[in-house]
């Protein structure tokens, strides 16, 4: 059994983050905090037998639009690199895209060892100051989930680094 | 090698404003000129890097052609360098690419469409020549219409491709100045349950989402459409998308450089989406056969579609609009679709008969990127105007600070991009450099091929098989095929509601109808339609039963079909098999429209006011069906009259006008239930299927029809079984088929035939006033049955129940099998 | 009496809730995100009306529900004045804590997620969905500015355009003090008035089948269904008698009426 991470970010512009971005600076005063923002989508494949390399391939070619997008695969791992703050958000309550994508690559694509897909958007966070985590916090309760079907999850550097090992 | 000698630019060129930041709407306080003659003119001495083609073998020059990225032929390049007298630059080679492609110029299709097509009449106030067409509804107001295909960029990328496709159709109807109401979309599929069913499925899917997902942001009602699955679609998919807008005569914008503009020197300016590389080579690809390896970097000619901007672009347009009738000026407004930047601004030049000087550098874009690339890049979300200086900053304002289009989306505004001229030169500057130099007349007339015909040799035979025992299980079978079934799966997925002037939905009738301005009675009604069975059997017969069943389509609301579009979907036009598919579908569109009348005008055409041409539409394992789509406004004058298809009341009786041939070729029984192609395609009898159209939307009119149903796939047996599971599929109904033909014809004919016709259903005690308004157009009506309580789908023949179906049994298969074919 | 009708980037039913507003007899005009909020005062009532505010981004309601205007528009509910939030107009009010309002310091204490449609209790479909649904008017008339005028229990015929109006909340008893307090307005039901849970009936998978809420105080209502599209009998379905009945009206008037005598009566 093998998890295989995908993380996906669009290689062109991304309008959803940029206008959060722009949200947060000039409609919820995260100036002082906050210096951009970028997104990256998120899918967790958990599969109980097969290459997980090559079936990570595989999923690739079905999930990602290689005219707008790139991709990285992280097997059993997660990891980020660079300087920002990844904020984790996904769906408490039952993820139906996720049940269909999991469905598509099992009956339409025919990949039975597919036991369950998760999906999540990662927001990286360009922050400033020294608070890094609350600034983290507030932006991600003040805007980027609704409590009532979203969780989020801050993604700590260090224990990336861990997580990459 | 002789280099052009060149010219100057005159003191207020634009070019100068360049040292102004005009990419951040920067305008300089007052008076623009005295601002340039401070710092005098720029002189370009330095034009971009040239591409060897004069004194090149051929293969020499092929190679640096390929090399270029170009996919133009050498003798195209060379009859460029011989007009411009010199090599031309990468940038000029790039432009004259977009715009002698098939998309642009109709290199190949150009004179059967001339030869052939009427685009003239009495109602037509615009044909087609510019981005949509226009019609009258009345003295004041008219119909835009366009139709537009996104076939090849739909296979590769489904959402995106379907999506942009809708997308740009909606501009061409916006840029006349019309506000856009509905859109309807023709699509064809490959066949869901064959080889090839994992893609045509992943294909279908991101074809429908991409459509709902443009559609139902920006905000416009998807009203009529409809569905085809055939493997010949396997590996091309057809995205045709249909947009109508509603102007005022006198509102009308037209999509060219309004008089006086060169030689006062209007303003080129660009709106919306910052430019990027999106879409490079999109028309050059769409123009080509798709080979499966090409996929992958075919992708990069993919546009990136913003339903959410164009929803704010045409809120802005219309203040702009507001604008210019406010202040009684004239300006040229235009969509930049396929060939970008190039087409839009030449295109507008060329057909007022002026030039332009623009500069890349004045215009807003994503990142740097080389001339050729902003020149040609198909971004989306874009217009072009050309306006009088002294709007300049009215109109800036609008898009700028009114509508913040760059809080809206970031890098998009509006910018000046440059001015016109009256020296027919289509000048572009990039970073103080000449990058295009060339005639606008030579570069917009585009080429012609003068392609060959011969007819393919193809041999069709009717099937010889018994008469099926049982029909019961026929008829499910033909009630739940993907072509058959209820398209509700899909268009639950569209915002048929939005704009609130919906009258008849998808699924509701044969056509969608709106009543698209408050306080005025009439409706406009909206349907496409083309039959791609028929077609490879006879494009000729698909050419004029398209025309015939989009007509019958509107006739079926009660409307009157006042214009067509057409959608012409073929394969490779330099194949002779193929060009002659396509001219041939063309004789039979120009035929029908001929020959059934536009109603009220004796022997006047039903006009056809735009179109599009898509070739190359095959693969390695051939070419699609041949598909000539075709659309119908028509005009009701009181939307009240209109009626839909459900049955109404048990106890009303079921009318059958036009006769049973036996015409089953290409038909859903020989296909589904035979396994058949068959050779006895359906044929338009002109003359009465004038007099039925006619006589059906007279017997609305007058109030005489309680639902009616055009008959067309699944015959006379599927028409009446959709009259009864179309919701509310509260009536049964009772039919004797013997009455539909005499006793020679088999059962299965009578049922299956294809032959066109109608059927209605009216409250008893109507007939004499319908047997009249039938005999007053010649035709003779045939009371086949009637609407009962029971929910059975009951046909009898010769005293016998040949059909007896449970209602809500056949509902479950109807409506489940489009599902089905798409989960 | 003046109302404004709410314009973010991306509404797209801005049109028809005027041509409503103004059938009824409520003079009104659009009122564009970024005029200067100050400007709301003058106004006597207000219609979010329905579309994709910014795009749906981060998800429906969520940018818009930051503007400035919105800043206004909460102390003009405060005033006590109608405020009418249709679809995407319902999405914005819940994201900016002003439905259903119950914790009185602007919590946000809901959300509108995905439609999950559910039949014998397996998923049959998810997402966007458009289609006529009759939904019952629970509240008490006058409770809520925007059903004053319909008595409890009735019945209408409205049409749904959405693919995010499953309500659901992490707020412990909210629902039970939402029925209570008479704040559940519009539930989804059959054509007898049965809120059956399941889809067609439940057509978004909605908590109790919830299709509207008001605030405590029932100034401010945010439904799903959109009225302005059921306003007139011609835009109907064809089975309804009503479509073709001369000086029949459509059932969403109601709504729009409703907010009128509203006006009329806190005058």
């Amino acid at each position: 059994m093998s998890t295989i991470n995908l993380r996906v970010w669009l290689i062109i512009p991304d309008a959803e983050a940029a206008t959060v971005k722009n949200t947060l600076i000039r409609r919820m005063g995260c100036g002082d905090i906050l210096a951009d923002v970028k997104k990256e989508r998120l899918f967790s494949i958990d599969v109980d037998s097969g290459d997980p390399e090559v079936l990570a391939k595989a999923f690739a070619k079905e999930l990602v639009n290689e005219n707008k997008e790139s991709h990285k695969v992280l097997i059993d791992t997660l990891s980020f690199e660079g300087a920002y703050v990844p904020v984790k958000v996904s769906l408490h309550i039952e993820d139906g895209e996720a049940i269909s994508t999991r469905d598509r690559l099992r009956n339409r694509l025919g990949f039975k060892n597919v036991m369950s897909v998760k999906k999540a958007t990662i927001w990286k966070l360009y922050l400033k100051g020294d608070d890094k985590e609350r600034a983290a916090k507030e932006i991600a309760e003040g805007l980027l989930i609704n409590p009532h079907k979203d969780s989020y999850e801050i993604l700590s550097l260090a224990e990336d680094a861990s997580l990459s090992r | 090698m002789g280099r052009k000698p060149f010219k100057p630019f005159a003191f207020d060129s634009p070019f100068a404003f360049s040292l102004v930041n005009f990419a951040t709407g920067q305008l300089p306080p007052t008076g623009i000129d005295k601002f340039i003659t401070v710092h005098s003119c720029i002189t370009i001495q330095k034009r971009c890097t040239l591409v060897k083609i004069i004194g090149l073998t051929d293969q020499e020059a092929e190679a640096n052609l390929r090399g270029s990225g170009l996919g133009m032929s050498v003798t195209e390049a060379r009859s460029i360098a011989k007009v411009l007298n010199r090599d031309p630059t990468l940038a000029e080679l790039f432009c004259y690419d977009a715009m002698w492609s098939e998309h642009c110029s109709y290199k190949s299709s150009r004179a059967t469409l001339r030869e052939f097509l009427p685009t003239t009449g009495p109602n037509v106030v615009m044909g087609p020549v510019e981005d949509s067409g226009i019609v009258a509804i009345d003295d004041q107001w008219c119909v835009a219409i366009s139709h537009e295909s996104h076939n090849h960029p739909s296979q590769v990328l489904p959402n995106e491709g379907a999506a942009t496709g809708i997308g740009g159709d909606v501009r061409d109807v916006n840029c006349m100045g019309a506000t856009v109401v509905a859109t309807a979309d023709p699509l064809r599929f490959g066949d869901p349950y064959g080889p090839q069913a994992n893609k045509v499925r992943w294909v279908a899917e991101g074809v429908v989402d991409g459509i709902w997902q443009y559609g139902n942001a920006l905000g416009v009602p998807n009203i009529a459409g409809d569905i085809v699955f055939d493997e010949s679609f396997d590996f091309n998919c057809l995205v045709n998308v249909v947009a109508i807008g509603i102007v005022k005569r006198n509102e009308i914008i037209r999509s060219r450089a309004p008089k006086g503009a060169g030689e006062k020197g209007y303003d080129v300016i660009l709106v919306g989406k910052p430019t990027d590389a999106s879409g490079l080579g999109g028309v050059t690809f769409a123009s080509e056969a798709l080979r499966e390896e090409d996929e992958a970097t075919n992708r990069g000619a993919v546009q990136i579609p913003d339903p959410f901007l164009k929803n704010v672009l045409f809120k802005a347009n219309d203040d702009l609009f507001r604008l210019v009738r406010e202040v009684g000026v004239e300006i040229g407004f235009k969509d930049l679709g396929g060939g970008g930047f190039t087409c839009a601004t030449s295109e507008m030049g060329s057909a007022a008969g002026y030039g332009m000087e623009l500069d890349l550098d004045l215009m807003h874009k994503a990142g740097d990127f080389p001339s050729e690339v902003l020149c040609i890049a198909e971004t989306q979300e874009r217009f072009l105007i050309i306006s009088p200086r002294e709007l300049r900053e009215k109109i800036l304002k609008i898009y700028n600070e009114d509508w913040d289009l760059p809080n809206v989306y970031e890098g998009a505004r509006a910018s000046v991009v440059g001015r016109m001229t009256s020296d027919g030169r289509f000048v572009v500057k990039h970073k103080g450099q000449m990058a295009v130099d060339v005639s606008i007349q030579h570069l917009t007339s585009g080429i012609r091929y003068q392609r060959e015909e011969k007819p393919p040799v193809k041999s069709f035979s009717e099937p010889v098989a018994e008469e099926p025992r049982e029909y019961n299980d026929v008829m499910m079978k033909i009630l739940g095929s993907p072509n058959i079934a209820s398209r509700e799966h899909v268009y639950r997925y569209y915002d048929t509601e939005v704009m609130g002037n919906t009258v008849i939905r998808p699924g509701e009738a044969d056509a969608g109808l709106i009543a698209p301005v408050r306080g005025e009675k009439f409706g406009v009604a909206l349907a496409a339609d083309s039959n791609p069975f028929y077609g490879r059997i006879s494009p000729y017969w698909a050419g004029a039963t398209a025309v015939a069943e989009v007509m019958r389509n509107i006739a079926s609301v009660g409307a009157t079909p006042s214009c067509l579009t057409d959608c012409l979907n073929f394969g490779n036009p330099e194949k002779p098999e193929a060009f002659w598919e396509f001219r041939e579908a063309v004789k039979g569109l120009a035929e029908a429209c001929k020959r059934i009348w536009l109603k009220g005008y004796a022997d006047q055409p039903v006009p056809i006011v735009s179109g599009n041409v898509s070739f190359y539409n095959e693969s390695p394992a051939g070419s699609v069906d041949p598909s000539p789509v075709v659309a119908c406004v028509g005009i009701i004058k009181d939307y009240n009259k209109a009626v839909t298809m459900d049955l109404k009341g048990a106890g009303d009786k079921l009318f059958l006008i036009g006769p049973r041939y036996d015409e089953l070729g290409g038909s859903e029984y020989y296909r589904t239930i035979l396994g058949e192609t068959g050779a006895n395609v359906p044929i338009v009898r002109f003359d009465l299927e004038k007099k039925m159209i006619y006589a059906v939307i007279d017997a609305i009119d007058q109030g005489l029809v309680a639902s009616c149903h055009d008959i067309s796939n699944g015959g006379l047996a599927a028409t009446v079984a959709e009259m009864a599971l179309t919701r509310p599929a509260a009536f049964g109904l009772e039919i004797d088929l013997g009455k539909a033909a005499d006793a020679s014809m088999r059962t299965d004919k009578i049922m299956f035939s294809e032959s066109s016709g109608f059927v209605i259903e009216a409250k008893p005690g109507s007939e004499t006033r319908l047997a009249e308004v039938m005999k007053g157009c010649g035709l003779d009506l045939m009371e086949i049955g009637s609407v009962t309580g029971s929910r059975r789908i009951v046909m009898r023949r010769n005293g016998k129940n040949v059909v007896d179906l449970d209602l809500d049994l056949a509902r479950k298969v109807w409506v489940e099998g489009l599902t089905e074919a798409m989960r | 009496m003046k109302i404004a009708v709410m314009q973010f980037p991306g509404t797209n039913c801005e049109y028809e809730c005027l041509v409503s507003a103004r059938e009824v007899g409520m003079a009104g005009e659009l009122f564009r995100w970024n005029r200067p909020a100050a400007e709301m005062s003058a106004f006597d009532g207000f219609i979010v009306p329905g579309g994709w505010s910014y795009a749906d981004r981060i998800r429906a309601g969520a940018i818009a529900s930051k503007e400035p205007v919105m800043d206004a528009l909460r102390e003009e509910a405060a005033k006590g004045k109608p405020i009418i939030g249709i679809c995407n107009g319902f999405q914005i009010l819940v994201e900016s804590g002003l439905l259903p309002g119950t914790s009185g310091n602007g919590k946000v204490e809901m959300a509108l997620a995905q439609n999950v449609m559910i039949s014998n209790k397996k998923i049959v479909r998810r997402g966007y969905y458009v289609d006529w649904v009759t939904i019952r008017h629970d509240a008490s008339p006058r409770r809520c500015s925007g059903s004053f005028d319909i008595n409890k229990g009735e019945l209408l015929q409205i049409p749904i355009a959405h693919g995010e109006g499953n309500l659901v909340t992490m707020e412990k008893g909210l629902i039970q003090k939402l029925n209570d307090e008479g704040q559940v307005v519009f539930r989804y039901c059959d054509s007898s008035g049965r809120t059956i849970p399941e889809f067609p009936v439940n057509v978004n998978g909605s908590t109790e089948n919830i299709a509207g809420i008001c605030n405590p105080e029932g100034n401010v209502l945010g439904m799903m269904p959109h009225p302005e599209r059921a306003f007139f009998n011609w835009q109907l379905p064809p089975h309804d008698p009503r479509k073709h009945q001369m000086g029949a009206v459509g059932p969403g008037r109601k709504i729009f009426e409703s907010m009128k005598r509203y006006i009329e009566a806190r005058a």
